[in-house]
């Protein structure tokens, strides 16, 4: 039932009382939604609990859903809301002035830069390293970019950033992730 | 990594940076989430609090059920007190139609009040006397209303109909007598209340008749005072009947000096129902004739 239903017929249907419209739609959705909380968050307890409450949160608003806004936006923006809450609790985010160095360094010319040629293993890893580094927000835009492949407009939405600001942080996400493979 | 430009990770799957970190372990929520996350699902749609739409139809509903029940206490509320009291048709109007006074029905109600019980002619003097009061309020119109068919009865059977037997009503009888007084506007109750003293020629002659010899007279005067079914157009007939019987013949002879033949020949008649035994003068008899 229902595979062939959008997201939005199926919060829909859920929201008229159809519990296998619900499965449907956590079936679609529980993976993305838990790596970006695990990844966004670093912490396996605190992802399992914003999961959670972003499902419990999407539950409890299922009347107030209408259907012109995005299932995808309308899930993660409950999940943004609680990630934002969560960071406001912990440590502060890296200095501008870090950032800008970082940036500086990724501007240089290619033949100034050391070339290393990384297994794939380690691509990963470094790759695992420089997400765990982003500034919240550049790692939040460049998540909800790759991992659940949302446009400028959408994360936006979402984050309630302009469409420049969002490009702005992804750039500068970018140039960290190169950071962290030349390094 | 080669990429620079944000563009690079704006393309399909994210570019360099997109396919590296599709290889990167798939984390997945654990199954303790997973039952976590449906049984909450569930229990939101089996706890019985309807979606908002059909909540809104339920309000509607119980609004539209309270608004028809108001408005039934509302109709049931403004009903006539009497109307599921009386059924009949009879008993629907509040002006009940009188027959005009005749000598056989004084008469019949005379001796039909003899033998009636005490208690029901202390309850129908008290209605007469309460008609030529002239002046009922509205509680007291609505008690006629509620009493309407016990009256009718009592009516019909303290003035049996022999109307087409009766003479005419006597000209001093003027006023038609098509109604109670209560039911008459209030200057005209009071214009009976003073005529001629009508009210208290109905309590005096108790006094006067006290120190007649006349028991007879004495009785049917107070008779008089507690019958139901006098109209009130019959004011000298009914003083005649309070007179003894030789002073009401001497009023029917002062009625024939009068030219008033026609009043003379009702009371003689009325005289004679109340007086079977008394001799009529030869003088009068002809207007028996």
């Amino acid at each position: 039932m229902g595979s062939d239903k959008t997201d939005e017929e199926l919060m829909l249907a859920y929201a008229g009382g159809d519990l296998l419209a619900f499965e449907m739609l956590y079936k679609r959705h529980r993976g993305t939604l838990y790596r970006f909380l695990l990844r966004t968050l670093r912490h396996r307890a605190d992802a399992d609990e914003l999961f959670q409450d972003t499902w419990s949160r999407l539950i409890a608003a299922r009347e107030r859903y209408r259907p012109d806004a995005k299932f995808t936006t309308f899930l993660l923006q409950i999940a943004h809301n609680l990630v934002v809450d969560r960071f406001r609790r912990l440590k502060p985010q890296a200095s501008e002035e870090e950032t800008e160095a970082v940036f500086r360094q990724l501007d240089a010319p290619e033949s100034e830069q050391p070339e290393r040629v990384l297994t794939e293993f380690e691509q990963r890893r470094r790759l695992q390293l420089a997400l765990e580094e982003l500034p919240e927000e550049q790692r939040v835009a460049f998540l909800l970019r790759i991992e659940s492949g949302l446009g400028l407009d959408e994360i936006g939405e979402i984050t309630g950033a302009g469409r420049e600001t969002v490009k702005s942080r992804l750039r500068y996400a970018l140039a960290r992730i190169r950071a962290r493979f030349v390094s | 990594v080669s990429a620079r430009d944000p563009d690079d990770l704006l393309r399909d799957g994210g570019g360099e940076i997109g396919d590296l970190y599709r290889r990167l372990p798939r984390y997945e929520p654990p199954r303790r989430l997973d039952r976590a996350v449906l049984n909450e699902a569930a229990r939101a749609v089996h706890s019985g609090r309807p979606p908002r739409r059909q909540r809104w139809v339920v309000g509607i509903g119980s609004a539209a059920g309270l608004v028809l029940a108001a408005g039934i206490a509302w109709r049931i509320g403004h009903e006539p007190i009497g109307q599921n009291e009386t059924m009949s048709p009879a008993a629907a109007p509040r002006v009940v139609p009188v027959q005009p006074i005749t000598e056989s029905a004084r008469v019949r109600h005379d001796e039909s009040a003899q033998r009636a019980a005490a208690p029901a002619d202390a309850d129908a003097a008290r209605a007469q006397e309460s008609r030529a009061a002239g002046a009922p309020g509205d509680s007291a119109a609505v008690d006629q209303v509620k009493s309407a068919p016990r009256k009718v009865r009592a009516a019909s059977k303290l003035a049996p109909a022999e109307v087409p037997k009766a003479p005419p009503p006597a000209p001093a009888a003027a006023r038609p007598p098509e109604a109670f007084p209560s039911t008459a506007s209030e200057p005209e109750a009071k214009d009976l209340e003073k005529s001629e003293g009508f009210s208290a020629g109905m309590a005096a002659p108790a006094q006067d008749h006290a120190a007649s010899a006349d028991k007879r007279a004495a009785t049917t005067n107070l008779r008089g005072r507690a019958s139901p079914t006098v109209p009130s157009g019959s004011v000298e007939l009914q003083r005649d009947m309070q007179l003894a019987p030789s002073e009401w013949l001497g009023r029917i002879r002062n009625l024939m000096q009068e030219g008033r033949r026609q009043q003379a020949t009702e009371s003689l008649r009325l005289f004679v129902r109340t007086h079977p035994d008394r001799h009529v003068p030869d003088d009068l008899r002809e207007l028996l004739e």
